[in-house]
């Protein structure tokens, strides 16, 4: 008997997992029931996105003067442009008139300009500037954007604006440079270093004087009025949800604290108020403040359609905010508000300085994406008659050389819709990455 | 300012133009009214709302008068707290179907599914029409004209109804206009006009004399153009109209040339018609041997004298 | 004297002053009476300015209208009704309306949801990107414009009556809606019935029975096919020796349109897709970071136990993962309920397409309309609140 050393038949080479063909492999056809997943996800894909760009592009018709034209070239196969480009700037702007423009241009370039620190490096005092823009920026946009007479008291609420705004920008690039905020860096420069009173009044002087100078500024200023009618469009649409995602995080916040508090009545209060606003549709709401509110005041006062929306759209967020806050809230373990109960601190204090910020965080993707859904929910605003981007794409199709131009416009509007989401979603995902980079293991 | 409310955007009544400007017959009303209050047309505030809220609209005060393609019923004459003051146009209910379904007249459509504007006396006149004739049907309705539009051009219901001169001007939007016919049926009586809240006599008497005046301008042959030349007119109809003559502005509490002011602005009845909804319009509805004549040219339009 | 009693007094009101200002206590009654005043203050004036202007524009919030007859067609009720009938008639035809399409919704939205999250976990790229690509499209573009998408791009082009898909030759789907036959009882089909009532009940008990004694001995029992098989078998069995007791009234082409069975509108298809279809994207979300939440050592301790996979998922991942679940679920939920309001874009009729834009319009009285239907809304929301809000105390983690 030997032993006759028999080596058994090679195991084939594993399958190729590198390189095209081996992605394709793994990725696409694994198996039978994935390869036909893949065939049919392909061929759904194929089929709609081919139609879509058929109807949209090679079929449409981008030169005519009337929907008539349209029709008589390609009939429905094809979508008819000319006419909403012709009301594109209509559908961004609303009614505003031509030759005003300019105004929300650079009202929103202002917010832009404002923004843009919060991303540079090196600058120290963000959550001072995410502040500002919430408490100086409006002031100065509602102006830009309704322009008119101003009195002492508007004169100077304006002036204010733009105090923010020069204030950011020298701080930011103060703080780019030399580390200190510019308050600090002037009372350093121009006063004793340790005359803590004196350092003071520095900073108390150089912001006065710039007041001053922009009352100066701003006094010189003359836009003529633009009545709240005749905003429509884009413009308002980022109104009417600018607004209401501002006040809706502070009177959250509120109101989840009201309803988490030990005093009985406050906490009623504030979960009927919660309740009652959650628990009905936002068109319901719209409704009623469209139709009830000059009602309610006393006879002879008149609530401007564009405030009675924005009215019930903050009131509205407000109450979906507070119940994500107190989920923040309630996620804050035990052991936190007894130790600083221990450390004698008070109710204010507990809740600014070691709940809120670490709710705050938690919360962030959550109230993005309650920011993405008020901003879709505006869309109803166009159901009680205010000419947002919905209406004002109806308002082409009743053109009367556009007459029944209808899909075309929506089309439009779902794609200006999807950018504007799209854009905070994945700004939203970015930042619960950035932020949950700490906790995963 | 005038508050005016017209409604959402419809050709030839109160359209709306790309660089923000109302126009049409409604829109003219509002100018007229204007131009009678103030002696310019132009100091209107146009409030465009669905038509949901339109009398909650003018009830609580925001408009200060309704111009939009409105009918005049009992009800809503006498429980909503609104005043109609007359009738600018005579409109009524008709039906579209498709030329190749061989129906010939209303009374064929027992069954049918019937597109119509929701949220109007349209909706309820279908319906008292087929009770009444004791026939079925299913409603598809829309707030949106465009959106029952496409439903009925789609196939989704076999007849569009609405108002006649509604009807009209969407029809001429059509694919294939020819491909569609109107059914000889009106089931309804539409008198159509502006409304004013209840309660301010003066307002109402005003709005009123307003579309009076316009209307006796045509039966004057006052027009736009010669209305400074009529001025000088020995006949004293004319006279009384414009002002010259009479004391009629002052009863109203505005200046005794105030058709002057009115007819030089929005023109008188015919030229308003011809330019939105006649015959050289988009719109294009034929006037003459229809209720909107005047009463002395076969139709029904007839206003009390000036006197 | 008088001096003495005045100093008395400012004396002791000083010291209630500072008490309401650094007693705790007693700062909160004060705080609150002056909240509760503030309020009931507030609604006063509202209410009062309310029945103020309504006097002087004579409108009149009673609900008088409700037994007029309202005079317009509805075009889909789950319920007789007529031209002829009440506001309040049309009211109810609203809510069953609104209800159905919620309920409808809900399931397909849950089940669309589920695959959806499978999906995008997929290793097949093409799925995974498609899935992504679903919800990313559907989750970032307005639910009123999508509505509207699902009625025009799909439910407005197929074909007309006469050129209807028939599949297996009773349903018929066309673009005057989707036609099912319809179950017609007769006499002796009440047995079937009484069947299936008592092998529900017949299962509960077999699934309590089998948990009383697992728990007494540790002996386990397959209850949940049994139950199951029962729930099915038994009512089959039961309409087999009643001599099948049931016919089906099917549609057919009559004139204008199909007749007979049970038919839904496009605009209910349109609807319902499109709600369900936005509402799943949510879902599969929620279902996805409630099953990623359970922590990755509870499962490795369930290997440890040796228990089976499917013990693993039924009694490890599932309980804790609901707790996760559950609460933004139900969520979804109630806002399918208040987005099927949005079917007034397509002319369905719900509850604020019938009873809040058309019947407000013909009878024009606001009030009481607008008032009846956000109370609707209100009692739905509010007793699917308050079952969870018993739910979540029950299934909160305990803290000392």
């Amino acid at each position: 008997m030997t032993l006759v050393f028999e080596p058994k038949a090679n195991r084939p080479a594993p399958t190729n997992t590198v390189g095209f063909v081996g992605w394709l492999r793994q990725n696409l056809f694994k198996d039978i029931p994935n390869t036909l997943m893949t065939i049919l996800g392909l061929y759904l894909t194929i089929t709609v996105v081919g139609w879509v760009l058929n109807w949209a592009l090679f079929n449409a018709v981008w030169d005519a003067s009337s929907r008539r034209e349209c029709l008589d070239l390609v009939g429905r196969s094809g979508a008819c442009w000319p006419g909403v480009v012709e009301w594109l700037p209509n559908m961004i702007y609303g009614l505003y008139p031509k030759d005003q423009v300019w105004r929300i241009n650079l009202g929103f370039l202002a917010l832009i300009v404002w923004l843009v620190p919060l991303w540079m490096g090196g600058v120290k005092s963000k959550v001072a500037i995410g502040l500002s823009v919430v408490a100086f920026y409006p002031f100065l946009a509602s102006y830009f954007f309704l322009g008119g007479d101003k009195g002492p008291i508007w004169t100077a609420l304006v002036a204010l604006g733009l105090w923010g705004l020069v204030w950011v920008w020298s701080t930011a690039l103060c703080e780019r440079r030399t580390g200190l905020s510019i308050g600090t860096w002037l009372a350093q420069r121009f006063a004793d270093a340790d005359n803590d009173i004196a350092q003071k009044r520095v900073r108390q002087a150089a912001a006065l004087l710039l007041f001053v100078v922009c009352v100066g500024l701003v006094s010189q200023w003359s836009l003529s009025e633009v009545r709240t009618q005749f905003w429509g469009g884009l413009f308002l649409t980022l109104v009417i949800s600018g607004i209401g995602i501002t006040f809706s995080l502070p009177a959250g916040i509120l109101l989840a604290l009201g309803r988490r508090s030990d005093m009985p009545a406050i906490a009623m209060l504030s979960t009927l108020f919660i309740e009652l606003f959650r628990s009905v549709p936002l068109i319901t709401i719209l409704f009623m403040f469209n139709t009830m509110l000059p009602l309610f005041m006393p006879a002879g006062t008149e609530v401007n359609q564009l405030l009675r929306a924005i009215v019930a759209v903050c009131l509205f967020a407000a109450a979906y905010m507070a119940e994500i806050v107190r989920g923040g809230l309630q996620a804050i373990p035990k052991g936190q508000y007894e130790a600083a109960s221990a450390l004698g601190l008070g109710f204010w204090q507990t809740t600014t300085q070691v709940v809120m910020p670490q709710a705050l965080k938690i919360m962030i993707p959550t109230i993005v994406g309650n920011f993405i859904g008020l901003f879709k929910d505006t869309t109803l605003v166009s159901i009680i008659g205010l000419f947002d981007l919905m209406n004002m794409a109806r308002a082409v199709g009743e053109d009367s050389d556009w007459l029944g131009l209808f899909i075309e416009p929506f089309f439009v509007v779902s794609l200006i819709y999807f950018v504007f989401c799209f854009a905070m979603s994945s700004y939203s995902i970015g930042l619960e990455r950035k932020l949950s980079a700490g906790r995963d293991r | 300012m005038l508050n005016c409310q017209v409604g959402l955007p419809t050709p030839g009544f109160y359209s709306l133009a790309e660089d923000g400007t109302w126009s049409g017959a409604d829109v003219d009303l509002c100018r007229a009214v204007s131009a009678a209050i103030f002696g310019d047309p132009d100091m209107v505030e146009y409030q465009s709302v669905t038509s949901a809220v339109r009398f909650t609209a003018l009830s609580n005060g925001e408009s200060d008068m309704l111009s939009r393609t409105t009918t005049w019923t009992a009800v809503r004459d006498t429980q909503l707290g609104l005043d109609f003051t007359t009738v600018n146009f005579y409109d009524g209910q008709g039906f579209l179907v498709p030329a190749d379904s061989g129906i010939t007249s209303a009374l064929d459509l027992d069954g049918a599914t019937i597109c119509v504007l929701t949220g109007t006396t349209t909706e309820l006149n279908l319906a008292d029409y087929f009770r009444a004739n004791g026939m079925t049907f299913t409603p598809v309705t829309n707030e949106n004209v465009n959106v029952l539009v496409e439903t009925y051009l789609g196939g989704g219901c076999d007849a569009y109804t609405n108002d006649k001169s509604g009807l009209a001007a969407r029809r001429s939007a059509f694919p294939d206009p020819s491909a569609h016919v109107l059914l000889p049926e009106t089931v309804s009586k539409e008198p159509l006009g502006p409304v004013v809240r209840q309660g301010d006599d003066a307002w109402a008497n005003l709005v009123r004399w307003t579309v009076f005046g316009i209307i006796n301008a045509e039966e004057l042959g006052v027009t736009s153009a010669n209305v400074m030349e009529m001025t000088a007119s020995a006949d004293p109809n004319i006279a009384r109209l414009l002002g010259t003559e009479g004391n009629i502005g002052e009863g109203l509490g505005v200046s005794p040339d105030f058709m002057v002011n009115v007819i030089s602005a929005v023109g008188n009845y015919g030229e308003i018609y011809e330019r939105h909804i006649g015959e050289n319009t988009p719109i294009g509805i034929p006037r003459a041997g229809t209720l909107n004549a005047l009463w002395n040219n076969g139709g029904i339009i007839y206003a009390p004298p000036f006197r | 004297m008088a001096l003495t009693s005045q100093h008395d007094d400012t004396a002791e009101r000083s010291s209630l002053l500072r008490r309401v200002f650094f007693d705790a206590k007693i700062r909160a009654i004060f705080l609150q009476v002056l909240t509760v005043a503030g309020v009931v203050g507030f609604l006063g004036w509202l209410i009062n300015n309310t029945m103020t202007n309504m006097a002087a524009r004579s409108l009149s919030a009673g609900f008088d209208f409700l037994d007029v007859s309202a005079g317009f067609g509805i075009g889909f009720t789950l319920i007789p009704y007529q031209e002829g009938d009440t506001y309040l008639r049309v009211f109810t035809v609203g809510i069953m309306n609104t209800l159905l399409v919620a309920v409808v919704a809900i399931v397909l939205a849950t089940i669309l949801g589920l695959l959806v999250g499978l999906a995008r976990l997929s290793t097949n790229w093409i799925i995974a990107g498609v899935a992504r690509a679903y919800v990313e499209l559907l989750r970032n573009t307005p639910l009123l414009l999508q509505i509207i998408a699902w009625y025009f791009g799909v439910f407005n082009l197929l074909p007309r009556p006469r050129d209807s898909v028939v599949l297996a030759e009773v349903f018929v789907l066309n673009n005057r809606g989707f036609y099912m036959p319809s179950p017609v009882a007769e006499p002796g089909f009440g047995i079937v019935l009484t069947a299936f009532v008592l092998s529900i009940i017949g299962a509960i008990t077999l699934y309590k029975w089998e948990a009383a004694r697992r728990d007494r001995t540790g002996k386990s029992f397959p209850a949940i096919p049994a139950g199951f098989a029962m729930i099915v078998f038994l009512p089959i069995l039961v309409y087999a020796a009643a001599g099948s007791p049931l016919s089906w009234d099917v549609p057919a082409l009559q004139g204008f349109n199909f007749v007979g069975g049970v038919s839904v509108p496009p605009s209910f298809c349109a609807l319902i897709v499109a709600l369900a279809a936005y509402t799943s994207c949510f879902i599969a979300e929620i279902v996805r970071a409630g099953i990623q939440s359970v922590s990755k050592g509870q499962i490795e301790a369930a290997g440890a136990l040796n228990l089976p996979a499917n013990w693993t998922l039924r009694r490890v991942v599932l309980p804790q993962a609901l707790r996760v679940i559950i609460p933004p679920l139900i969520s979804q939920y109630l806002n399918v309920t208040k987005n099927s309001s949005l079917a007034i874009a397509i002319g369905f009729p719900d509850l604020v397409s019938v009873w809040m834009n058309t019947s407000l319009n013909q009878s024009g009285r606001a009030i009481p309309i607008v008032a009846m239907t956000m109370a609707f809304y209100c009692i739905v929301s509010l007793s699917v609140s308050l079952v969870m809000n018993r739910y979540n105390r029950r299934a909160q983690l305990k803290e000392r």
